[in-house]
Parts: structure tokens; sequence; C-alpha cells
């Protein structure tokens, strides 16, 4: 049996890793809503955010944190520009499994350009307060893990306030529900959906400078997150953005807790126990609503 | 009398078999020979594919991953069971069969995105347990495969490149066989309309699933039988969320819909592979370059080369015209006046122009 220390440990640990999978997952929930897109390149794009980030500490010196200042933009950019120039350019009747193709054509280019550009070699990011860490009741959690987590919350606390607070949030929801009842009421669907695809990138910037703080990467790395990422909104019924987050900080525990008897490697499986188990018993999802029910 | 077109798709079609038969005569050295035993197992796989991908519209990216398994399990069985070669690679493919029915049936009881979500998870699940269970897998260090036949190398090759010709006729039949049964009408219902073919009575799911089966048991043939040509097996290599792409544009850059789709794509992107290989090395470039063509094909060509090659062919043969046509204003005048004439002469000579004409677009609309 694991001493409290360490369970105490994992507990945090799996709460702060839940976090930011849950911001992630919240990106890749949205994409599906609106246009029933699962977009493998969600995780390409994260890596592509910490790869900046580390470059630009590189090179200028510039701390992780702002270089959010330039990549957040950038990415809602390409986000509305990947909307609205190619998905919608797909037909109607295959879209969910061509934009899955077109969204891997693009993920294997991120990859494919990013070790061109850096090579495949593993990088990461010293920063002056790498290394400290608090002491909470035994337990020792790095500072960068909380900063990661801080965003990671104030990232999806902004969202949740855009999606139920603001104009912008009702029509994107309205577009989400029912597409034709929203053109109807006045909305410009076409416009919210790109606007939509464009914070759902946004949030792998925000994830991917998260990420950059404590984790080494390389290329090929998104690979490793897209499987959790895609089992997370399966499991809380794909669509739902709090079904998501809940089962984005359920998984994320689990993970944590089974590295204590299982080891790193095996306690991904989680991942993909709880997607098949969720397939098979429960395909709607645990979380999910009305919206699940039909794919 | 038989028509033309059918005559030239027989042409055709012995044609491409004795091209086939005859590459390892004409073959140059063992290296070529052996690109070739490669483009055939890429035939084979994304024929195998194509089962499921074509039929019913599901796109797999993990086929990869049942290749992978096919490949390890007929590895394990020769070198850890010790069965004779040939034994093990059927019997392999039965166990992938037979595990494709839980996974098909996590996979295909929704429709559409989840199909293709667990299908990728299934190669990210695989990599994992075949490199962390190195005490059974040989993990990254891989696993030698002992070769069947006590042959030199071109020989080898050459024996191998009949076997995967072998298989891939038997694929391309059963695939044919499927197209022309009202089993494979069901499936094709499934890909147009799954509402539809569901309130028509169509066993959608059980029709999926069963169709998701026999595309695994191919899929594991291929990878069985390149796991006892090559000899040497890497989870890297074997559950590649790469393979399973090329496979899928391979199939999309041929044709889904056509018996030869997927070998067409196969031989041109399975030279370009290699091409790529020969020249480029080992660089991240062949990932650029796969995602840029995959990108331009599910985007400006998602029918494949087949059918855009058969258009451009229909529109230089004069006897095949689409129902579409460019008349002008004066010329319909003219022929509406010529029927005119002859419904009221009595119906005689309703004009040979304009019978010869509806029978002419009415042989084109049943042939195409």
């Amino acid at each position: 049996m694991p001493s409290g220390a360490l369970l105490f440990q994992s507990v945090i640990l799996g709460l702060l890793l839940g976090g930011l999978y849950a911001l992630l997952a919240s990106g890749l929930t949205l994409y599906f809503g609106i246009m029933r897109v699962v977009m493998i390149a969600h995780s390409a794009f994260l890596i592509l955010a910490a790869y900046l980030a580390w470059y630009l500490h590189e090179s200028v010196g510039l701390d992780p944190l702002l270089s959010m200042i330039g990549t957040v933009p950038l990415f809602f950019a390409a986000g509305v520009g990947l909307q609205r120039a190619l998905l919608t350019r797909l037909r109607p009747a295959t879209l969910t499994m061509m934009s899955v193709l077109l969204t891997f054509a693009i993920a294997l280019l991120i990859e494919g350009l990013l070790g061109y550009a850096f090579t495949g070699t593993q990088r990461r990011i010293n920063l002056g307060y790498s290394s400290a860490g608090l002491e909470l009741f035994g337990a020792r959690i790095a500072v960068v893990k909380l900063i990661a987590f801080g965003l990671a919350a104030v990232a999806l606390t902004t969202l949740y306030l855009l999606l139920k607070r603001t104009k912008f949030g009702w029509a994107l929801r309205a577009t989400i529900q029912h597409r034709d009842a929203a053109r109807l009421l006045g909305i410009d669907t076409d416009r919210v959906a790109g606007f939509g695809f464009g914070i759902g990138l946004a949030t792998a910037a925000i994830g991917g400078t998260a990420l950059s703080l404590d984790t080494t990467i390389y290329p090929s790395l998104h690979w490793h997150w897209i499987g959790p990422l895609m089992a997370i909104i399966v499991v809380g019924g794909l669509g739902s953005v709090p079904g998501a987050a809940i089962a984005a900080m359920i998984l994320g525990l689990a993970q944590s807790l089974l590295q204590i008897p299982l080891g790193t490697t095996w306690a991904q499986t989680v991942f993909y126990v709880a997607l098949f188990a969720t397939l098979a018993f429960r395909p709607q999802g645990f979380f999910g609503g009305r919206l699940a029910q039909r794919f | 009398m038989p028509n033309v077109s059918r005559i030239l798709k027989i042409g055709a079609i012995v044609l491409l078999a004795v091209a086939v038969l005859a590459f390892p005569g004409v073959a140059p050295n063992p290296y070529i020979l052996s690109a070739g035993v490669l483009v055939l197992n890429y035939a084979v796989l994304s024929t195998s594919w194509n089962f499921v991908g074509g039929f019913t519209g599901y796109i797999s990216l993990g086929h990869g991953a049942l290749a992978g398994l096919g490949a390890y399990g007929t590895g394990l069985l020769v070198a850890k069971g010790g069965l004779p070669p040939f034994l093990a690679l059927f019997l392999s493919a039965a166990i992938v069969a037979a595990l494709a029915v839980p996974i098909g049936f996590a996979a295909l009881r929704v429709r559409g995105a989840s199909f293709v979500i667990v299908s990728i998870s299934l190669v990210l699940i695989l990599l994992l347990v075949f490199q962390s269970w190195a005490s059974v897998t040989g993990g990254s260090r891989g696993l030698v495969v002992p070769r069947p036949f006590d042959l030199s190398r071109p020989e080898h090759h050459r024996v191998f490149y009949y076997l995967f010709a072998a298989l891939l006729a038997a694929a391309l039949v059963a695939w044919w066989l499927i197209d022309r049964s009202r089993f494979g009408l069901g499936l094709k219902s499934i890909r147009e309309d799954e509402d539809k073919a569901e309130a028509l009575g169509t066993a959608t799911f059980t029709y999926k699933l069963i169709v998701f089966v026999v595309s695994a048991a191919f899929t594991a043939l291929a990878g069985g039988m390149y796991a006892l040509w090559f000899g040497d097996l890497d989870p890297v290599f074997q559950f590649s969320i790469l393979t399973g792409s090329y496979l899928v544009l391979m199939a999309l850059l041929g044709g889904v819909r056509q018996l030869f789709g997927p070998v067409a794509g196969a031989i041109i992107v399975g030279v370009a592979l290699e091409y790529f290989k020969v020249e480029y090395g080992d660089t991240p470039l062949h990932l650029v370059a796969t995602g840029l063509l995959l990108a331009l094909v599910v985007l400006f060509m998602p029918d494949g080369i087949l059918p855009a090659v058969g258009d451009l062919l229909k529109r230089f043969d004069r006897s095949q015209r689409s129902s579409i046509r460019e008349v002008s204003a004066a010329e319909l005048r003219e022929q509406r006046l010529k029927e005119q004439a002859g419904t009221e002469t009595g119906g005689k000579g309703t004009g040979d122009d304009g019978t010869g004409r509806t029978a002419m677009t009415e042989a084109g609309g049943t042939t195409r």
C-alpha cells in the first residue's frame, strides 16, 4: 500500500493534469458541436504552440507565458481560416469522415514541418522557476504545474462565461443546438461557426503554452495527447463541454493514481479502456445530452 | 453480343494481371523486386481496407494496427509457438478476425465519429502494449521471425511476390463478389444513407460488423505474410498510425468505389514512398508530402483517380454522351418543329434524328 503522502501527491497531480485535459477537450468538444468534426489536428496545434513558446524563449528569452500574446490571436485566426477556407469546402454528406482525414493531414503536415524545422530532438524550456516547488501536507507540487493548471482554469472559466453570458456565446450555442433555427433567428451561423473554431484552436494555444512549462516536447508528441483527448470527449458524451471537463478530471485522476501500481506506460491505457467500455455499454457517453445520442 | 466497354474492361484486367505476373522477370535487381513486394503488400492492405471504407463509407485509420496484429500473431506463433509458418498465418488471421468482433462491436454501434476515434485509439493502445510487454513481444528490440523457405534473397523475394499476388487476387475476388451481392447492396445503402437503409429493413449493425471482420481477416493475412517475408518486426513500424493513413490515402486516391481503385492508389503511393525513401532518406518530409497529398485528395478528388480518368475518357467518347448537353435555343426550336410535323402526319416519320437521339441518351444513361 503506497504511503498517504504519495497518494495525496498523486491526487493533486492528477487534478492538475485533469485541468489541462479539460481545457483541451473543451476545444475538441466545440469543434464537434459546431460541425460534427473530430479534429485530429487539435493536439498537433497544441505541440505547435509549445514549440513556438520554446522557440521564443530560446531565441529572444521571452517568458513562455508572454508568448501567448502572440500565439492566441494567431491560433484564433488559424482556426477561423481552417473552418472557413477548408472544412466548408467538404461535401456535407461525408463531412464527418472527410474532415477527420483533412485534419489528420494537417496534423501530419504540422508534425513533419516541426520535425524539419527543429529536428526530432527533445526540447525543454528551462525557466528560473522550473525547479521551484511547494510543500503541502508532505506532497511536493512543482510551481510550473500550478501555473499550468491556473492557466487552464482561467481559460476554462473565461470560455464558460463567454458561452453563457455573452451574446456571441448564445449565438454559438444556438448554432450548436440547431443550425437552421439559429439562422432563422438572424444569426450569421457561418460566421459564428468560424469564430467557434477560432476559440477552439485558441484553447490549444493556451494549453500548448501550459504544456511547454513542464514537459519535454518533440514533434510526434501529439499522438500521445490525441488518444486521451478523444477518449475524454467520448466518455463525456460527444459535444458536451461540462461532460468533457468532468470526464477529463476523472480520467486524469485515474491515470495519476494508476501510475503508482502500474507505472507510467500502462497507466495510459486507462483512457482506452474507458473509451471501449463507454462505447460498448453506454455509447452516448456518461454526461452527454441529446446531441450525443445521434452519433 | 458483349458490348465494347465490357471487352475493354476484361482486356485491361488481363493486361494488369500479365503485367503484375511478369514484373519479377523484368525487375533489374533484387531491390526493385523487394519494392514490388512492398507495393503488392500495400495493394492487398488497401484493398482489404476498402471492404469497410468503400462499401460502408466508414473510414478507419486503424487498419495498420490490424495488420500489425496479424504480423505479430504470425511471428509469435512461429517463433515462440513453433507452428509451421503458413498454419500460423491462417491461425493468426482467424485470431485477429475474432478480435475484430468486440472491436467492431464497440466501434460500430454508434455512427460515424466514434468509429474513427476507436480506430485511431486501437493503433495507439496496441503500440503502447507491444512496446511495454517486452517479455512476450520483444518490445522495442523487435521480434525476429524465422524464414519459411531456405532460399537465396532474390528467390525469397520472388516467391513472396507471387504469394502476395495470390493474396491480392483473393481479396479482389472477395470484394467483387460482395460488390455484386445483395449483402454488398445493403452495405452500399449504409454508405449512401444509413437512416433510410435501416428504415428499409437492412440489418445495418450486423452488416457493418460482418464486413469489418472480413476486412480485418484480409488485413491480418497481409500483415502476417509481411512478417514471414520481412522477418523482423518492430512495434513502432507495425503499429504506426502512418501505415493506416497510407492505406486510406491509397484507397481514396485510386477511388473507393472501384474494384481496382486501391490497387491503382497503392501503385502510385507505394512507388512514391519508395522513391522518397531513396531520394530523401528518413527525413520528416515524407510526413509533409503524405499530409499534403491526403489534404489535396480529400479536398479536390474525394472520388479518386479512376473515376476522374473515366470521366475524361467519356468526354472523348461521343457515343456515351451525358444526359446534360448544350443545345442552343435555335436547335431546340427546329427539333420541336420537326416533331410537330411528325405527329401531324400521323406519327409515321417521327424523324430519324429525334428517335435516334433519345435512344442514344437512354443508352448513355443506363451504361453510366
